[in-house]
């Protein structure tokens, strides 16, 4: 049972991070970060390097202090009961080279508080169907970059975490390996468990994330789901009238052209504009093949919330 | 929830029995142990062949009418260190020959009054002086007789005259065994402090080399893993430690080497509990010079003082075990860190009274608990800083 706490009118549960600032002597990390994971979501948090990922995760996981704010569980701040069996892969991969694959699992799984037997059956489970139960009397040395990968990420399951968080976990994986991964982790999210990850990937995060923040110089600068963050923008238009003469956009009432493909043109429209208005023109040019919205990927609101941030900054 | 469990007390049980099972488990703990024990085995036994070797054996062959001074010869040279072996021959030229090839150091041949004494280039001179004693009896008994005096009362007085030994220390035997022993478990508890101190330091560095300290911290707090790691290798110590303490003294027993038993036993005990209190000691501050550096390779920057330490409580121990009556070196002796190596020394040599052993205690203990506050805080500060070795300022605060 998930012990919920109504905060205004929403029942606050999962994790929650209020004004979150980290700073290493004049390096601000993290300023100000406010942000959520909901049980049962996937959050992809998403930033170049340095943004303060790693710093904003070490501190979810308490190996980091923050200077200012609060860090909430379930609406409550949170306590080490909560954290050690949060399942966490840092970035950089950490095991015992030299100790055995299941007892090494089985002994982690322990420290984050399973019983043995526990934590045997679940070693057993996730071994198994990671394909490596044959290998669970090897030392880890011994393992492929691959095979440790999923040593690796069988140690942040192995014992009914209450959330997972994973530094770059789809980092130096093959294609089948990051499939497997987001199936793992879709899962876990089923199971109604937050899952926060970051990754450089941003195909790849649009493809599996509930919800996304995207995080610069230690600041969240956007942050919703994928189709929260496409309507942040301008509205965009794909418009492919091939018959249309040269420079017949002009003439277009709150829309402006901004790429040409060919026949193909982008419109970009003004708040408020009518975008039937937009087809009539067309069709009255000759055959219209093509209107539609343009979606951006999350790589364009990447960019663009980049460089807004950027402008903000300047001014 | 039946499958979660873990108070601070099972945190810290498991990590002594990683810490305690993969090194127990490693060939380079199992082979070393044999090794230890076999060369303490090996060490004892030669030391009592030495000590048989020190009994001289003198062959000494007799013919003719010389042969009335064998007995006497065997009885007056005979001592704790010199043992005399008389045989006959036949002629003087057997005897020769036996001479000769080694198998006699001396022939006596005849008239006992004056003797012809062969030997290939030298005599125990103990041997020749009795010889010489025993001839002159012969030559003045005889010369009593040849004067008409009864030799018998005079030879008695004779007998009966000699020095008076003093014995001024009755346990200079026993105390030379002792300083064996104790030079012995000075060494020892130098080697294994020194040794399993590295090895705590070693694997404070591994965990940050391979990263693996970050899972670690997000679970368990960083103090609970500096102990669990403390005491399961010092554990590990103390196996070694009995394992091969427990072949010393059955070696010992067996032999015979040492007179008095018990020192070897009081000397085992003490030199566990000075283990322990010495190993947490050391163990601790290794742990924090580990906590300060990412790489094996750069251990030795930080050990190297510590470890400097050490061999310096080692040779202070043969200026304190010269001067067992000296006020300044008996106070040397109760201080940490020189105490764990220096006390239980001082205990087999017998040197160390009662309250000395409990005050030295009293000021491990208390020098335990400074150090355990000191290298915890700069183990809790460093251990995550990945990188360049950690500066002392950053290592003491803990700020950036």
């Amino acid at each position: 049972m998930r012990r919920g706490r109504i905060l205004g009118a929403v029942t606050a549960t999962g994790l929650e991070l209020h004004g979150v600032s980290k700073s290493y002597g004049s390096l601000v990390a993290v300023r100000g970060l406010d942000m959520a994971v909901r049980p049962g979501e996937v959050y992809g948090f998403v930033g170049s390097n340095g943004a303060g990922k790693t710093t904003t995760m070490r501190i979810v996981l308490g190996t980091l202090f923050a200077d200012h704010g609060a860090v909430l569980w379930d609406g409550a701040p949170i306590r080490f009961e909560v954290r050690r069996r949060i399942g966490y892969m840092p970035e950089e991969r950490g095991l015992y080279p030299k100790m055995r694959v299941g007892e090494q699992l089985v002994y982690l799984a322990q420290l984050h508080g399973a019983t043995e037997a526990a934590a045997s059956s679940a070693v057993d489970r996730w071994l198994t169907k990671f394909g490596l139960k044959d290998r669970a009397r090897d030392e880890v040395q011994k393992l492929s970059h691959g095979n440790q990968q999923r040593v690796q990420l069988a140690a942040a399951l192995a014992f009914e975490p209450l959330m997972l968080v994973l530094d770059e976990p789809f980092a130096g994986l093959d294609p089948e390996a990051v499939d497997s991964m987001s199936v793992v982790l879709h899962d876990q999210a089923e199971a109604g468990i937050p899952v926060l990850f970051s990754s450089h990937q941003l195909e790849l995060v649009e493809r599996i994330c509930d919800r996304v923040g995207i995080i610069q110089k230690g600041r969240l600068i956007a942050g919703g789901t994928i189709d929260e963050l496409r309507s942040h923008g301008p509205r965009q238009l794909w418009v492919d009238a091939p018959a249309a003469p040269h420079g017949w956009t002009d003439a277009l009432v709150g829309a402006r052209q901004v790429r040409v493909d060919g026949s193909r043109v982008l419109l970009e429209l003004d708040p408020g504009a009518d975008d039937q208005a937009i087809l009539r023109a067309a069709m009255a040019t000759g055959p219209v093949r093509e209107f539609g919205r343009n979606l951006p990927s999350l790589l364009d609101i990447f960019r663009e919330a980049m460089t807004e941030s950027a402008a903000a900054a300047a001014s | 929830m039946d499958v979660i469990q873990g108070g601070v007390l099972h945190t810290v049980f498991l990590i002594v029995r990683r810490e305690f099972l993969t090194r127990a488990r490693s060939r380079f703990f199992i082979i070393g142990t044999i090794l230890l024990m076999a060369l303490m085995a090996g060490y004892v036994v030669v030391q009592a062949v030495f000590i048989s070797k020190a009994v001289t054996t003198v062959n000494v062959g007799f013919t003719g009418s010389a042969q009335a001074l064998a007995q006497p010869l065997s009885q007056a040279a005979r001592s704790a260190t010199l043992k005399v072996d008389t045989s006959t021959w036949p002629s003087v030229d057997d005897g020769l020959r036996q001479v000769r090839s080694g198998k006699l150091d001396a022939l006596v041949s005849g008239d006992p009054g004056a003797p012809d004494v062969a030997v290939m280039n030298d005599l125990n001179p103990t041997v020749t002086a009795t010889l010489d004693a025993l001839v002159k009896q012969v030559v003045l008994t005889r010369a009593l007789s040849t004067a008409g005096v009864q030799p018998g009362p005079i030879e008695s007085k004779v007998l009966g005259a000699g020095i008076n030994l003093q014995v001024l220390d009755p346990n200079a035997k026993v105390r030379t065994e002792r300083e064996v022993v104790g030079v012995f478990v000075a060494i020892l508890l130098y080697v294994a402090l020194l040794m399993y101190g590295q090895i705590v330091a070693a694997g404070v560095v591994e965990e940050k080399a391979n990263r693996i300290i970050e899972i670690l911290l997000s679970t368990v707090r960083p103090r609970q893993l500096l102990f669990g790691k403390v005491i399961g290798i010092g554990l590990l110590g103390v196996v070694q430690l009995v394992l091969v303490g427990t072949v010393a003294v059955i070696a010992v027993l067996k032999t015979g080497v040492v007179s008095v038993p018990s020192i070897e036993v009081v000397s085992a005990l003490g030199g566990l509990l000075w283990f322990a209190l010495g190993f947490v000691f050391f163990a601790l501050i290794f742990a924090a010079g580990g906590s300060m550096v990412s790489r094996q390779e750069d251990l030795g920057s930080v050990t190297a003082p510590i470890s400097m330490l050490l061999v310096g409580t080692y040779l202070a121990y043969f200026w304190v075990v010269s001067n067992p009556t000296n006020p300044a070196a008996i106070a040397v002796s109760l201080l940490p860190p020189f105490a764990p190596v220096l006390m239980p020394a001082r205990m087999a040599t017998g040197d160390a009274a009662a309250w000395q052993v409990g005050v030295a205690i009293v000021l491990m203990l208390a020098a335990i608990v400074g150090t355990n506050w000191l290298a915890a805080r700069i183990y809790v500060n460093s251990v995550l800083r990945v990188g360049t070795r950690v500066r002392w300022s950053q290592a003491w605060r803990g700020a950036d």
